[in-house]
């Protein structure tokens, strides 16, 4: 069992990035990976290797999120400009945010998909910290990906 | 799709306190949410205590007085059991998927629902009723005393019943069918 600042030192920038995708605002982002870490320190003793460790912090930073709704967190959502004008050199900056705004324009459970399968986690575990089957996960993972990739292409960002 | 995972990664996660700041923060929420609850519980043990204890040191005459302070402390242990209750709900909530999660929490809103139209409703009918017979005792035998308290007791009840709550439970209730409905539809999400 890890303890608990190596658990906080190797998740906590890979749950605020998916919490960042969720709801597209760093401050609330934080706010949630904070309310993460709080769980797994209570939770801590009672995690029982029944799962990976990662899943289980998955699992509770992706219900934190949910939650938001009843918290009545708004979800940062930007109006993606019709016609973007075309800007040769965007700074890595300004392409991460056009990112985000794309996430956000995706449902819940959509948002949360892209952001774990961003975060390079494997699809079975991706479908495991969901809730899905394996075969509903790959179908999922195929329609967000066309999703994005409409968004991209309505706005001719990363060809 | 690997470009966007390196873009991805680019995300500053620098704000982020580090490990011991996240310590000493959980210790200090910690100890917050302890003595918040801490004090919710001695509050609500402190007051029926008192119930009690008043039942034993004034020797009413009137079984009237005895109904009534039975009847409030039911709605007392009611409220008490019921809001304890819920709160365990979600300290025992063990790990879960989204999709079970997302059904705990449509569960816990229709509980509040229930809360609201069935449990608070009986609760309050006690509390009054047991009110309404306890106050009898002392002032029954003069009519004014008796008109004066009845009559503020009534207008106090009527606008605990007819103006406070149909408010809360306007706002809230609407609030909770929105959640409700927000719910279903990350469930349907899931379910697609």
């Amino acid at each position: 069992m890890m303890d608990f600042e190596e658990l906080y030192n190797q998740y906590s920038p890979q749950i605020f990035r998916v919490c960042m995708g969720y709801i597209n605002d760093p401050e609330q982002a934080k706010d949630l990976t904070q309310e993460t870490f709080i769980s797994v320190w209570r939770n801590m003793s009672t995690f029982r290797n029944e799962s990976k460790i990662s899943t289980w912090i998955f699992r509770i930073a992706t219900n934190n999120c949910l939650r938001a709704i009843e918290k009545n967190k708004r979800i940062t959502k930007v109006e993606l400009p019709i016609h973007l004008p075309d800007v040769p050199e965007e700074t890595q900056e300004e392409k991460l945010t056009f990112l985000y705004n794309c996430i956000a324009e995706l449902e819940e459970i959509d948002r949360i998909i892209i952001s774990l399968m961003l975060e390079d986690l494997p699809q079975a575990e991706i479908a495991s910290i969901v809730g899905l089957n394996h075969g509903n996960i790959r179908t999922k993972v195929y329609r967000i990906k066309e999703k994005l990739a409409i968004k991209f292409r309505e706005h001719g960002q990363f060809e | 799709m690997n470009d966007l995972k390196a873009l991805w990664l680019t995300a500053k996660t620098d704000s982020l306190p580090d490990s011991h700041q996240m310590v000493q923060l959980i210790k200090k929420f910690r100890n917050k949410k302890l003595l918040k609850i801490g004090a919710l519980v001695l509050a609500a043990i402190l007051l029926t205590a008192t119930m009690i204890w008043v039942m034993f040191v004034y020797k009413s005459i009137m079984l009237t007085t005895r109904i009534g302070e039975v009847c409030m402390l039911i709605a007392g242990i009611i409220l008490i059991t019921t809001n304890l209750n819920s709160l365990l709900r979600f300290y025992k909530l063990k790990e879960c998927s989204n999709k079970e999660f997302i059904q705990f929490l449509e569960q816990t809103r229709v509980r509040q629902q229930f809360y609201y139209q069935k449990t608070q409703v009986v609760a309050m009918i006690f509390c009054a009723t047991g009110l309404l017979v306890y106050l009898y005792e002392g002032v029954y035998q003069n009519t004014l005393l008796c008109i004066i308290a009845y009559s503020a007791t009534i207008i106090y009840l009527a606008i605990i019943w007819f103006v406070v709550r149909p408010r809360t439970f306007k706002k809230d209730g609407r609030k909770i069918a929105e959640q409700i409905a927000k719910l279903e539809s990350i469930a349907k999400q899931i379910d697609q």
